[in-house]
Parts: C-alpha cells; structure tokens; sequence
C-alpha cells in the first residue's frame, strides 16, 4: 500500500486539517456516548425497538373505518387545516407592512434594528408555549391555535420578507427616483413587484409548516387533530388511531403537493410551450 | 403617444386563484370561530397566565430544571447524530444523479417522504405508546424528525451535483459504488455538515416540547406545571432555554465558521 502510494504521488492532506477531522470525529462520539449514557439508552432497548414498534403498527391493522369514526376523524382534520390557513394569512397580513420597516434599505436603520429585535423576540417563543397564554382568552378550541400559529408566523415571515427586500435590485428604484417619483412610488413600482413573488412562495411554504405545526397544537386543546390521536392512543384504540394517523398523513401529502406546485409555478414562471 | 405594449391576459392561477383563496380565507376564519368581541371581552382573563408569567420564581428552576435541561440537550444531539448518518446514506438512494435503478429510487423517495408528512410530536406519541414513556421515546422520535429533513435536502444536493467529477471517475473503470464514493460524496460533505448543524439546532428546539406528550427533557417540567397553572414557575424555565438554544446556535455558527 505505501509503495503503490510512492508510485502515485498522492499529496498528503495538510496536518491543520487531519487534526480537525481527528477531533470532529472523536468531539462527535464522545457526544454521542455521553448523551445515550445519560438517558439510560442500552443495547437491548435498541434492538428490542423495533419489535414493539411493530406490534403497535400491527395493532393499527386493519384500520377502524366505521361509519362513526370517519364522521369524528375527517371534520377533525379539515379543522387543522384552517386553522393553518387562517394562522397563515394573519401571518401574511401583518408581517408584510412590518417587513419593509424591518428591511434596512427601506426603513431607517434605528427603525429597521428595532423591528428585527421584535421580530426575534416573536420567534423565540414556540408556537406551544403562545397557545398557553392564549388559552385562558379564547378557550379550548381552534381559535387558540390559530393565534397561537398566526403570531408566530409574524415574527418568522417578516424575517423571510425583509430579508427578501433587503436583496432586491437597486436599479429601477433609481429609474423611478430620476424620472421623478417619490418614495411611495419606488415602494409600490420598484419594491413590491420585485419582492411578491418570493415572498408569496414564503407564504406558502409557511402555510406548510403551519399544518404540521397545527396537527401537534391540539395536545394541549387548542383545536386540530393532535387532539385526536392523543386521545385514541390514551384509549388503547389502535385501529382508530391508525385512521387519524393515515387521514393526517393524506392530508399533508395532498396540501403540499398543491402547495409546492403553486410555489414552482410562481417562481420559475409559466412554461411556455415552443 | 408612447407606445405602451399590451399586459398580457393574467393566467388561470390569478384569475381563479386569488378569488378562491380569498374565499377560503373567509370560510376558514368562521370555521376556527374568529371573534374579536369574545376576545375583547375575555382579554382580562390573561391575568391567570400573564400575571404570573411576569413574576417569575428563579429559584425554584435554578434547583429543579437543570436535570431536565441536560436531558433535553442530549436528546437532541443523540438524535441528530443519529438521524443525519443514517440519513446519509439513504439520501443517496433517493437521488437520480446516484441511483440509477428508477423503481428503487422511487421507493427511497416516497419513503422520505412520507417520514416527513408526520409532525414530530406525532412520532413522539407513537414512540411513547411503543417503547414506553420516557427519553428514548423522544430520541426515536427526534431521530425520524432530522432523518425526513436531511433526506430531503441532502438528497435534493445530491440531484444538482457537478456530473464531471462522476464521469471521470467512470472513465477511469471503477464501478458505480465507487463512482459514487469518491466524487459524489466529496462534494455534497459540505453541505451534508451544513445541515447537520442546522437540524441540530431544530432539534434543540424540538425537544424542548417533546416532554409534553411524555417523551422526556425539559417539556415534562413544564406539562406539570401547567396543568397547576404554575406559570410563574415556567417563565424562568422558558427564559433558560431561549439562553441555552441561543448559546447552542452561536456554538454551531462558530463551528460552521471554522470548518467551511
């Protein structure tokens, strides 16, 4: 081996680096023994997964797909899916004003440095721990969730926004400005057509997020089909379970694809037959 | 006069769409029962929740988080760690550029796929019913949250790599694996840590809620101090993880800073 490596001429990799790649890699087992030593995860429990994992699955089979339960199931999953629409369009309505005070090239800088500091404090709350505070206000119910994901979306989509405004193309502001247009004709000629499209697709995409962000929300009772599935499997009422889990699983698969395919459309533009 | 060219008509996805959307809009804000006035009215009754979320009691986290708190941090790494190297090599299955075979490729990327249709929390309740209450519940869970994410960026890397480097490999006689070995991994090992670290911090955040479906760390604290209305006991609780997950994301920009 070392002979064939003279005939070669293969350069050795500088040492700075093969120490970094020395360290990672033990930095990265160390990390990983501690963590499952710490939680008491064994080589029997490990192997022993899959086989429980399995007799629950089988457990679900076949599916509880009696009058009753679809009719308790399916309005329980289109309830998720509004309240992630409706969490997604107040997101939209608000965040989008407040991005372009957000966005340094629009907005003074002490403005714009204000507004991303409470954009940041938006997002650092998770979207559960915003259903709890709302939850003595608006009660159990898809409501909590919807303002719960609603603000939540504010402080995660004016970041995307203003970042998005912050990019845009100096050029036609400039265009306006030297044929005479004031500052709400650079916004509403040069800012908002260059920025729609992406920030739509972020719409969008958001509103991906906040379904499966809505399905989790009902474990604390604020609406959707997390309620559901905790209930069924607290019940030990597999079968049922089973059919909240594959009536979810559609549900997302359904959405995202009309989603994403809205999002392709918008931003490639329309594919033009020759 | 100038001559300003024609707009041309707007497409079927304006024409069709925006007054659907609107409309759904409508019809989903009175099916959640938007109600300003309820809202006004029971706006006093935060007081339950943000009177004591303002008075937080410091002392009592100090003595009963930092356990939990640990636990939290080492799920997430063990189920990232986990998740992206068991990611790796799936996504390379779930590319076009490195799969050949049409039918496998298929069958990797609707398995992907279908990982990530479900929400952690979800896998979290199945995996508590499965392998009983407790942090393993929450690792497997988590460990299926960053395989569905780094599948599916790592495998969309994969899709866009440079072809020469592969082709060359290929003049020189070697089979597909190692094709594959030395010149597409190479290039996407990059990004592979990239994402690694990314899904690391999603997972920090993830499993701080895993405790309230039982799934352990530092959301079991706070599911039982809820159901008492102990709020004042969970501020400081949400304050000491915004520090940690804020530390632990200047960690992982500094070491995105030193290796790429």
């Amino acid at each position: 081996m070392d002979k064939k490596k003279d005939i070669m001429n293969i350069p050795k990799q500088p040492i700075s680096q093969r120490i970094l790649k020395y360290t990672l890699t033990t930095a990265i087992v160390f990390a990983s023994l501690w963590s499952a030593a710490g939680l008491e995860i064994t080589i029997e429990r490990i192997l022993d997964a899959p086989r429980q994992i399995g007799i629950l699955v089988g457990a679900m089979f076949p599916l509880d797909t009696s009058q009753e339960a679809i009719d308790r199931i399916i309005p329980k999953v289109f309830e998720s899916l509004f309240i992630a629409w409706a969490g997604t369009v107040i997101g939209a309505i608000f965040s989008f004003p407040v991005s372009f005070l957000a966005a340094q090239n629009v907005a003074v800088g002490a403005v714009s440095r204000i507004t991303k500091q409470i954009l940041n404090a938006i997002r650092a709350f998770p979207e559960l721990i915003l259903a709890f505070v709302f939850l003595p206000i608006t009660g159990l119910g898809a409501f909590t969730g919807t303002l719960a994901l609603g603000i939540h979306s504010i402080g995660t989509l004016g970041k995307l926004s203003s970042e998005v405004i912050e990019g845009i193309d100096e050029g036609p502001l400039e265009a306006i400005k030297s044929s005479g247009g004031s500052k709400i004709n650079e916004l509403i000629f040069g800012v908002i057509p260059q920025v729609m499209p992406t920030i739509t697709s972020y719409w969008l995409y958001r509103f991906e997020i906040n379904l499966r962000a809505s399905a989790v929300l009902g474990v604390i009772g604020a609406g959707g089909v997390g309620q559901e599935l905790i209930n069924q499997l607290r019940f030990r009422d597999f079968p049922r379970a089973g059919t909240v889990l594959i009536c979810t699983i559609a549900l997302v698969l359904i959405a995202d694809a009309i989603s994403a395919s809205i999002r392709n459309r918008i931003i490639q533009g329309k594919v033009v037959k020759s | 006069m100038i001559n300003i060219p024609k707009k041309p008509p707007p497409s079927y996805l304006v024409t069709i769409g925006i007054p659907f959307s609107i409309l759904f809009t409508v019809f989903s804000f009175q099916r959640v029962g938007f109600n300003l006035q309820d809202f006004r009215e029971n706006l006093a009754n935060r007081a339950i929740v943000t009177d004591p979320l303002f008075n937080p009691k410091w002392s009592w986290a100090w003595e009963n988080t930092a356990d939990a708190m640990v636990e939290t941090v080492q799920i997430a790494i063990l189920a990232s760690i986990v998740g992206c190297a068991l990611a790796l090599p799936l996504s390379f299955y779930a590319s076009r550029a490195t799969n050949l075979n049409k039918y496998s490729y298929f069958l990797y990327k609707s398995f992907l796929n279908l990982v990530r249709t479900i929400p952690d929390l979800f896998w979290a309740m199945l995996f508590t019913v499965a392998v009983g209450i407790g942090p393993f519940a929450g690792v497997l869970a988590l460990i299926m949250f960053s395989l569905a994410i780094m599948g599916k960026l790592l495998s969309e890397t994969i899709d866009s790599i440079d072809p020469g480097p592969m082709e060359a490999a290929k003049a020189t006689g070697s089979t597909h694996n190692q094709t594959v070995f030395t010149s597409a991994l190479p290039q996407v090992l990059p990004n592979f840590t990239a994402y690694f670290l990314y899904i690391f911090e999603l997972c920090i955040r993830a499993s701080v809620i895993l405790g309230l479906v039982g799934a352990g760390g530092v959301g079991r604290i706070i599911e039982t101090q809820r159901i008492f209305l102990r709020f004042d006991r969970i501020s400081p609780i949400i304050v000491i993880i915004l520090v940690v997950v804020i530390l632990i994301e200047q960690f992982s920009v500094w070491i995105r800073r030193k290796i790429l």
